[in-house]
């Protein structure tokens, strides 16, 4: 299964200076509506859960039914790469290690979550490594909602990896080049990639590296049919 | 009688045990005139209303069957599903909701949203079923029709708005006043048939204003024409009742009579709110598979005049014969038709076609599209699909799942043993997911269903309903055995014990099959075994499919190829070959590393919130996996994956860890392997037997 870090999205964070978000962070995936922010985040997934992680899936937009649904789809490509012999213990493998929650109908709320992963670790015994966060409102949440996350991701020792939606018409940049709408809340986030569609091409590239100047190759190329990073 | 389907209503009465839906269903029946006396479910006439049938329902004073009645109200046809009000029936509830265009929910103004009143509505809304709801029992002491409202709105999340108040409430509750037309409505004695209208009593003028406001703030909301008629102060009933009926059918409104069914007050104008606000089968959106296209949708008409399309999704044993009750969908049916049952291809001649009233019978000659209809003879089993020849449509997937769980059986007495065959004979064809045989060995009878509480209530019912007593063994785990590597066989079957001997010889080797239960491969060149026995070693070798060596269950998931082998031309016959090929099993099956498969199941648990931390702590418990949770305010919905082995008794715990507010319903999912260690513990038990 290590070979699928040769396709792993996530490989652009070989060319960072951490090579991961690690526990306690924040990291974001930001691009405009329908290029591929949840498929990216579900091999943002993928990556802790080939390395032997836990990872907690959180759904504010889609029922538990169409992010397993997404998952299967992307399991497919990943599986015909990987080439495996038996494709239902990897299923199994992954299924077992991953947990999604979804929030429906405007349900969702910090202290929820933090009480749902109090009840997973408490109950059952599962501690996630990666918290996956896909469908938050950036634009209607305040800075202090994103310091919450922060802490959480402290107290409970988990890198949270979070989608947010940007636009064509809104081309505010702040001075670290930072788009809208993390412009404004970029000192709490350790990484921030952008998934950028081009005529050359579908790109993922680091915009912030903790505060290390990045390097302009900090960019990698995916495949716009299956999201895997060229090798 | 009203043929034109817009006038046709199929709902379902729905509720907590006890709340008094079947009392309310009677009293339906009487004000419809299609019984002229009333009876109560614990009558102390001991006869008992109309819509229980079955003897266990009349015992227990509950309802356990969906049995279908149907009456007239104001030129509108009705058909009523009387569905179940307990928690270990909901079977026969979904069952039920299937063929339902609307439900009422009934609730008790004393006891209000109890769990299974939760249970009942979430089973309705996967359902997308539109509801109305009527609190009963206003007569009674501490009943409190606003609280029931208000909990109808936190706790089952509806936008529900009273469309009556009520005239006094416990011992003084009299009547209701009507917030459309602003009206007193007193029921007169003996049994209510005459509605007395008066003005509103001065003292209850404000409240009235005050509720037709918030009825009119929340109608307004689906009808433009309605906020304007509002502010200019021309508002009409009509209007009120469209924007209402709209909401309703939307399953964004649900309007909340009140009465008491039992002192027959507010039942007639619950009629009138049926076919006010009830969608009619035009207004609901039904789908089939079509079975010739992958089982791809097909939107149905409601059209009668189209080729018909109808769903059999009761069967019963009465005393007029075995009934099927058919919902139509769409066409319809006339007495001397030719239908097909889509599953088997089989035609049918319509011989007499009925409306049903609980055990009595009203023969027509035809039916139309949404009509709930009984045909008499029909052999076929429930959720089987009918047309009229030219469309070969599914109303549901035609996959039937394998039976995961077993239970032997066996009768006390000599009476019993001969009402057993007539009984599982019945249950067979009513619920394809239950199965039983006789096992070849012991020569018990084994019935085998979905899961515990799917063979208790068969066991339940031959009780009841046949008078058969049975002792039942302990539930037994339908696991399955595989290899998980290859291994080669070379065996020679050789007999020789005067006359004619027997000689077959098979080479070749055995592997796993990722698709499928069983595939044979022939590769002899040369005619080594000669064509005419390959078919033996064949049938050899799936003889032993159905043991397995390890613990002696069918075994899947096996592929075998015969390269090689050698025959005698005096002695090798078909037996010859086929005793080779089991040889050659026993062989290579113990070295192809076999495997111990459990049934897992998929469970979904909707709960409260507050108990989801339990919730999945029992599930941690049973080996299970949690696949997802998902809140939407007030309820969490858990997914997870748990063997079945580990599932019994769990609706009990359940109950318990969530003082009776969650349900949960469990669908065989995949053939997982075991662990080791109970790997071990099944086989040593196997040896042991």
């Amino acid at each position: 299964m290590e070979k699928y870090l040769n396709i792993s999205p996530l490989k652009i964070l070989e060319k960072s200076n951490y090579k991961e978000l690690g526990k306690g962070n924040l990291g974001v995936v930001i691009s405009r509506a329908g290029v591929g922010k949840t498929s990216c985040l579900i091999h943002v997934a993928l990556d802790r859960l080939f390395k032997k992680g836990k990872v907690i899936h959180v759904s504010l937009k889609d029922t538990p039914e169409k992010v397993i649904s997404y998952y299967n789809f992307i399991y497919v490509d990943v599986f015909n790469y990987l080439n495996l012999e038996n494709e239902q213990e990897a299923k199994d493998f992954l299924d077992k290690n991953k947990i999604i929650l979804a929030y429906l109908k405007e349900s969702f709320g910090i202290d929820k979550l933090s009480q749902n992963l109090k009840n997973l670790a408490e109950n059952i015994s599962f501690k996630p490594d990666t918290v996956i966060i896909d469908g938050f409102d950036f634009e209607g949440s305040g800075r202090n909602i994103f310091e919450k996350f922060k802490e959480m991701a402290n107290e409970f020792q988990v890198e949270i990896w979070f989608s947010a939606l940007s636009h064509r018409h809104i081309n505010k940049v702040n001075e670290r080049g930072i788009p809208f709408p993390c412009s404004d809340l970029d000192d709490l986030f350790k990484l921030i990639i952008q998934l950028q569609p081009t005529q050359e091409g579908l790109f993922l590239k680091l915009l912030k590296d903790n505060n290390i100047k990045i390097s302009p190759d900090c960019i990698v190329k995916l495949n716009p049919d299956n999201f895997f990073a060229a090798e | 009688m009203v043929s034109d389907t817009k006038y046709l209503r199929n709902i379902g009465i729905s509720a907590h045990i006890d709340s008094g839906k079947t009392t309310l269903t009677e009293r339906i029946l009487f004000y419809t005139k299609r019984i002229f006396a009333v009876h109560e479910v614990r009558g102390k006439d001991g006869i008992g209303a109309k819509m229980d049938s079955m003897e266990l329902e009349k015992e227990r004073g509950i309802t356990i069957s969906s049995a279908a009645t149907h009456c007239q109200w104001k030129e509108h046809n009705i058909n009523i599903i009387d569905t179940p009000g307990h928690v270990d029936f909901t079977i026969e509830v979904e069952r039920a909701l299937r063929v339902l265009d609307g439900s009422i929910l009934v609730l008790c103004a004393v006891g209000g949203v109890q769990s299974q009143s939760i249970t009942v509505d979430r089973q309705m809304n996967r359902n997308h079923i539109p509801r109305m709801a009527f609190i009963n029992k206003c007569d009674r002491a501490g009943s409190d029709p606003y609280r029931v409202v208000d909990q109808l709105r936190k706790r089952l999340n509806h936008n529900a708005i009273l469309m009556q108040t009520p005239i006094g409430l416990e011992g003084n509750f009299s009547g209701v006043i009507d917030l459309i037309s602003m009206k007193a409505f007193y029921f007169k004695e003996p049994f209510g048939e005459t509605i007395k209208i008066e003005s509103i009593p001065p003292s209850l003028v404000n409240e009235a204003m005050e509720k037709r406001e918030e009825l009119l703030d929340a109608a307004a909301m689906f009808s433009d024409e309605l906020t304007e008629a509002i502010l200019e102060d021309r508002v009409t009933e009509d209007l009120i009742h469209e924007a209402i009926r709209k909401g309703t059918i939307a399953r964004e409104l649900t309007p909340v009579f009140i009465g008491s069914a039992y002192k027959n007050i507010g039942v007639q104008p619950l009629l009138d709110g049926i076919i006010h606000y009830m969608p009619s089968p035009i207004d609901i959106e039904n789908l089939a598979l079509d079975i010739d296209q992958e089982e791809k949708t097909i939107s149905l008409t409601s059209e009668s005049n189209a080729p018909l399309v109808a769903l059999a999704f009761k069967l019963e044993v009465s005393p007029y014969g075995q009934l099927t009750y058919l919902r139509i969908y769409q066409g319809s049916i006339e007495k001397g038709d030719t239908i097909m049952n889509t599953r088997n291809k089989n035609k049918i001649k319509v011989g007499r076609l009925a409306k049903m009233h609980a055990d009595e019978m009203e023969e027509i000659s035809k039916a139309n599209a949404g009509d709930i209809v009984a045909l008499f003879g029909v052999d076929c089993f429930s959720g089987d699909t009918f047309t009229d020849g030219s469309l070969n449509y599914a109303l549901k997937s035609m996959v039937v799942p394998e039976p995961v769980i077993s239970l032997k059986i066996s009768a006390k007495d000599n009476k019993s043993s001969n009402n057993v065959a007539k009984a599982l004979n019945r249950f067979v064809r009513e619920d394809p997911t239950f199965t039983s045989r006789v096992d070849e060995e012991s020569g018990q009878t084994i019935i085998s269903g979905m899961g515990e509480l799917h063979l208790e209530i068969y066991v339940e019912r031959m009780k009841r309903e046949f008078g058969v007593q049975v002792e039942t063994g302990i539930p037994q785990v339908a696991y399955r055995e595989t290899i998980s590597g290859k291994a080669e066989f070379n065996y020679v079957h050789k007999k020789q014990t005067g006359g004619a001997g027997q000689y077959g010889k098979v080479a070749g080797f055995m592997e796993p099959l990722e698709e499928g239960h069983y595939e044979f491969i022939n590769q002899i060149k040369g005619g080594v075994i000669p064509t005419e026995y390959i078919p033996a070693v064949d049938k050899g070798f799936q003889s032993c499919l159905k043991k397995g060596i390890l613990i002696g269950f069918p075994v899947l998931g096996i592929k075998i190829t015969v390269n090689d082998g050698q025959y005698h031309p005096v002695d090798s016959s078909e037996k010859a070959f086929s005793q080779a090929a089991v040889g050659a099993f026993k062989q290579a099956y113990l070295k192809a590393k076999p495997i111990i498969l459990e049934p897992i199941m998929k469970i979904s648990i909707e709960c409260p919130s507050e108990f989801q931390g339990n919730v999945m702590s029992s599930i941690n418990q049973r080996r299970g996996t949690i696949i997802s949770s998902a809140e939407d305010g007030i309820f969490t919905a858990v997914e997870a994956e748990v063997p079945l082995a580990e599932m019994f008794g769990y609706a009990t715990v359940l109950r318990s860890l969530t003082q009776g507010k969650a349900e949960f319903t469990m669908e065989f999912t995949k053939y997982l392997k075991i662990p080791k260690s109970l790997e071990d513990e099944l086989i040593a038990k196997h040896k042991k037997a």
